[in-house]
């Protein structure tokens, strides 16, 4: 398995936000977590990256514990995430947030950047190159050179996933990846979604298109008020009557 | 734009620096215009090295603290050390970058108007020491005086003096040059992207793998040092030093330098900080009515050009070409530095 979550908890004062929550992410999968609103999935997705510390439990990624260290080491590591708001560096170009991206994860010495030496600038061109290579994965090589605030929503949302790629993370967190966009787009989103799970990442994904989840998703984890209440195959957790009944409780009957 | 092609661009404002701080001694001999030059680029050093500080999103009120910490430790080992000046002019510097740790470790902890807050404390704590602690070493409220300038240029058997104000201008123009090509090097390399991406979204950067507060410490650090650089300058050139050139007067008019030109480019604080100097100059008969016009053209250029001077071709450019393919250049000083 590749990330492990073993009775993690979160507590916000007086409110169990997650609850002794435990599942496992295998490789290559898409899994997906669902549950009615404020059951407690992007504190998860908040967790499992360090944006918040847990209050107890652990969380493993190949083999290691993560619980403990920052965000940007858990990058490191190979976790990388979007948000559920957009989050781009709206002032750079479509270019530079990639290469941001790229770069960020990347120490290089500070008198090496400085003199910009060989080794340094070997580096520099192949981030460049990949960063040419992951936009051209989402189409968006055209647009390298636009500011990108001033991009569409459909195209600011397939930035903030070249941004994840360009980490080169093993495992992708998507926090809604299809909110917002139209039937078309969602069907691109998907395939694309598809293709990278085909080159060999694993992705977990929050989303609320039952549709687009049942027909995504190899396994899924579903939460409810904090606790997991059911995981399984899309066809399992259609048919499980907590699922079910967890939903019909709620206003959210989108499923 | 490519960064490859991005640090050619840094090289041409660079070099047109150059041009420009050479062009002066041509251009005048006079001691007056010499003068005001020689100041504005000290100022440009302050500015620049603030820039690049606050382009991690920090609004640093300490900035000219720590010129003042490396301008009162070079005077006092030129003249109770009896060192000579090129050996405090690199140590000196180190000291405020070193006192630099402990204050950014203290203010990092907090952000937002709470950092704005800590910095600012320790900018009126250490002029309070400047002023009234250890007089025998620091002078207290009549100053530090009787600071000697800059010895003459080593090696060169005490041909290459530093009395004249030819000379002096020579001397902080070599400086800032230095100063300026380290801070456009970086600017233009990762760091300045990493800066640039910490001060529009410090979660986004946090989790794409940038330790941040590892950053923002280091962007502290390093302008501390060429606050100090500028520091060892403003003591053996002033040759008296009082705690309020280390206040909150020089202060905010340093920050308004930079806001006014524009934090998000490397040519931001130099566009701010000419503009002023030739306001300055203009405005002179209004004595010291003259920062009252520099707070509301501060007020208006933070109301109508959020990104500074810099950033108005570009602005202009978009309003014009509306929509079409203008709207690639960058708010980032578009046309200066795209």
């Amino acid at each position: 398995m590749l990330l492990e979550l073993r009775d993690v908890s979160k507590r916000f004062g007086g409110l169990q936000a997650v609850a002794a929550v435990s599942m496992t992410v295998t490789a290559g999968t898409i899994h997906g977590l669902i549950g009615p609103n404020g059951a407690g999935k992007s504190t998860v997705f908040n967790l499992i990256t360090g944006v918040l510390p847990v209050t107890s439990g652990e969380i493993r990624f190949k083999g290691e514990r993560i619980s403990t260290l920052r965000p940007s080491e858990i990058c490191r590591r190979g976790i990388a995430r979007t948000f559920q708001a957009t989050t781009l560096f709206r002032e750079f170009t479509v270019l530079d947030n990639v290469m941001a991206a790229s770069h960020l994860g990347a120490e290089r010495g500070f008198v090496r950047t400085l003199l910009a030496t060989a080794a340094y600038r070997v580096r520099e061109a192949a981030a460049l190159a990949r960063a040419r290579d992951v936009l051209g994965a989402v189409r968006l090589l055209d647009a390298a050179g636009l500011r990108a605030g001033a991009l569409p929503h459909r195209d600011q949302r397939a930035l903030s996933l070249a941004m994840v790629l360009a980490t080169g993370a093993d495992l992708v967190i998507l926090d809604e990846p299809l909110a917002g966009l139209t039937t078309q787009e969602s069907e691109d989103a998907m395939k694309a979604l598809r293709a990278l799970r085909a080159g060999g990442k694993t992705i977990l994904l929050v989303e609320h298109d039952m549709r687009a989840v049942m027909g995504l998703c190899d396994v899924i984890t579903v939460l409810d008020h904090g606790v997991r209440i059911a995981e399984g195959m899309p066809r399992d957790i259609q048919a499980n009557p907590a699922v079910i009944e967890a939903y019909l409780g709620a206003e959210d009957t989108r499923a | 734009m490519p960064p490859e092609l991005r640090r050619v661009d840094g090289w041409i404002g660079f070099g047109l620096l150059l041009a420009a701080g050479v062009a002066v001694p041509l251009l005048t001999h006079d001691s007056y215009h010499l003068d005001v030059a020689t100041v504005t680029l000290r100022n440009l050093l302050l500015t620049m090295s603030l820039r690049y500080v606050m382009s991690t999103g920090q609004l640093n009120m300490a900035h000219v603290s720590f010129m003042g910490i490396a301008a009162y430790a070079s005077a006092l080992l030129v003249t109770r050390a009896g060192w000579s000046f090129w050996a405090a002019l690199p140590v000196a510097p180190l000291l405020a970058a070193l006192a630099a740790v402990p204050v950014g470790r203290v203010a990092l902890r907090v952000s937002g108007p709470y950092y704005f807050l800590i910095s600012f404390a320790f900018l009126e704590v250490l002029r309070l020491v400047f002023n009234n602690f250890f007089v025998d070493y620091l002078g207290g409220p009549s100053g530090l005086v009787e600071i000697p300038p800059a010895h003459p240029l080593p090696l060169t058997g005490g041909a290459v003096t530093f009395t004249s104000k030819l000379a002096q201008y020579w001397l902080m123009l070599v400086l800032f040059l230095a100063s300026a090509a380290v801070l456009i090097r970086l600017e233009f390399s990762r760091f300045g992207l990493v800066n640039g991406a910490i001060r529009q979204g410090e979660l986004l950067a946090e989790t794409l793998g940038v330790n941040v507060p590892r950053y923002k410490l280091g962007a502290f650090v390093l302008g501390a040092f060429f606050a100090g650089v500028a520091g060892v300058f403003f003591a053996h050139s002033q040759r008296v030093l009082h705690s309020s050139d280390f206040g909150l007067e020089p202060m905010v008019l340093l920050v308004a330098f930079t806001v006014m030109g524009g934090v998000g480019s490397v040519w931001g604080p130099v566009v701010g900080t000419l503009v002023l100097a030739v306001a300055s100059e203009l405005l002179r008969e209004l004595h010291h009515y003259e920062i009252l016009v520099y707070g509301l053209v501060l007020m208006v250029v933070m109301l109508f050009f959020p990104d500074g001077l810099v950033a108005l071709p570009g602005r202009v450019a978009r309003w014009f070409g509306r929509g079409r393919a203008k709207d690639g250049a960058s708010t980032l000083g578009a046309g200066l530095a795209p």
